[in-house]
């Protein structure tokens, strides 16, 4: 099948990924591509993949093998040599947020309603981004489905967790932000210093409303 | 060791960056202006990537007897016991200063550079305070390289076009590479903003977020573009109308608020 390479910059190739696939999909593409020579990082989002070359690598000198490696994910069938090693998180969550009450009234339900919703779904790492150890979750019921908000916060508090649009996640530091805030991961850390990002693409991810914990 | 006797503005210790990391949200770091920062090490012996101080403002430190320290301007001093060294600010362009022996402060996922929005690396994760004490590193091998030149304020920065072309209007790119910008006093390490001729794009920013890159030129709906610098988040909705090549990265970064930023399509 026809792979599209553009270049981005004099240093990396942006690839376009084909519909359909998902977190596991796209982390085994990701362990590929990184396992090719003279390649420094990989990003891997929903419709993309950037693959950054070490400096000095030239451009057209890699272009094949990256072409190779995107069209044999585009076709792999996963079996145990190729099945990533996806981890599962379970996040407990303090439902306090400052937006609780403003998403439940946007999509009609009570705030009760709202924090069953999100807590009841499991959710999959789409992609990594924005900030070190941030997640995009997917993906979010439909009845929680709301745009950004229209003057995004100067300061989110870290560890808040948020939604917006089909996406849920876990702010790891204080940042602006335009997401709705549901609550606050209680002992969870998405990022810490020496062992980098807690999530990785592909992961499971559930959150657990702090005392319901029994429950599950 | 060396201690912070007055600061003003925002310093913060920088080295060759923590690339490799871009897949869990963390960006390259690295030096602003990777030319400046060698020359600064390079006047002290040091390898070229060594952890030195990023400077945008002023800079007064002391240091043991005998502690060799230099900024971008190459010229070596040497600190006697009751000196202090007055780094003066140089408008709004970064400076550099380098310690021979290299700042010791912790490496954090392979750098030691200071990414401030996730308080990571550096000295405590944050910009230096009066009163800091900053531990050097062993001397080691004394690196006998040329002083790099410094970059040309005046040159054309060289730029890929795309790749989102098709999110643009159709003259925006010629309106990119026929325009004079200046930059804007907003800009920091995560990204360059300048003034000049809206770039129209065509859509909204609806769609998943893209990953990123240094140098990738990022147009907001305002039309105004923003050069991605070394702290960029690695996924962005924007769309990108070109990316400045890695060698003019330094050209750009070195330019004050103000001066004029004119584009060249590479090749």
């Amino acid at each position: 099948m026809a792979v599209t390479l553009e270049p981005f910059g004099d240093t990396a190739w942006r690839a376009r990924l084909p519909e359909g696939g998902d977190g596991t999909s796209r982390r085994v593409l990701f362990e590929w591509l990184r396992a090719l020579p003279d390649v420094v990082d990989v990003v891997v989002s929903e419709h993309h993949a950037l693959v950054v070359l070490s400096p000095g690598t030239p451009l057209e000198g890699a272009r094949d093998a990256i072409a190779r490696i995107l069209a044999r994910a585009s076709t792999a069938v996963p079996d145990e040599s190729t099945r990533p090693q996806l981890r599962e998180h379970r996040v407990l969550v303090r439902y306090d947020g400052a937006d609780l009450a403003e998403v439940a009234l946007a999509s009609g339900l009570s705030q009760a309603e709202v924090v069953a919703i999100h807590a009841g779904a499991a959710y999959e790492v789409a992609s990594m981004g924005f900030l070190p150890g941030f997640a995009y979750l997917r993906t979010l019921d439909p009845r929680l489905v709301l745009p950004r908000r229209a003057t995004p916060r100067p300061r989110v508090p870290a560890l808040s967790v948020a939604i917006a649009g089909p996406y849920t996640g876990v702010y790891p530091f204080a940042s602006p932000g335009g997401w709705h805030l549901l609550g606050t991961a209680v002992g969870f850390a998405p990022f810490d210093a020496p062992s980098g990002a807690a999530m990785s693409l592909g992961d499971r991810v559930r959150f657990v409303a702090q005392g319901e914990e029994e429950a599950t | 060791m060396i201690t912070v006797v007055a600061v003003s503005g925002l310093v913060t210790v920088q080295d060759g960056g923590r690339p490799g990391h871009m897949h869990e949200g963390v960006p390259p770091g690295g030096p602003l202006v990777p030319e400046l920062l060698a020359r600064a090490n390079a006047a002290v012996g040091n390898e070229e990537h060594a952890a030195a101080l990023e400077l945008f403002g002023e800079l007064t430190l002391a240091g043991a007897n005998g502690t060799l320290v230099a900024s971008d301007d190459g010229v070596p001093v040497t600190l006697g016991p009751r000196d202090s060294w007055r780094v003066p600010g140089a408008g709004a362009r970064v400076r550099y200063v380098a310690v021979r022996g290299g700042l010791d402060v912790p490496r954090v996922l392979g750098g030691r550079g200071t990414l401030l929005g996730a308080a990571l690396g550096g000295h405590e994760g944050r910009a230096l305070r009066r009163g800091d004490v900053l531990g050097v590193g062993e001397p080691g091998t004394l690196h006998q390289a040329p002083l790099p030149a410094a970059p040309d304020l005046e040159a054309a920065i060289r730029v890929v076009p795309g790749p989102d072309l098709e999110r643009f209007d159709a003259g925006a790119l010629d309106v990119l590479l026929a325009s004079e910008f200046r930059v804007d006093a907003r800009s920091d390490r995560v990204g360059i903003r300048l003034i000049g001729p809206a770039l129209r794009r065509v859509g909204d920013d609806l769609g998943a977020s893209s990953p990123m890159l240094r140098g990738a030129i990022q147009v907001p709906a305002s039309g105004a573009p923003i050069v991605l610098g070394p702290d960029h988040p690695t996924t962005g909705g924007y769309p990108v109308l070109a990316v400045v090549v890695v060698a003019s990265l330094g050209a750009l970064g070195a330019r004050p608020v103000g001066a004029a930023v004119r584009f060249v399509a590479a090749g």
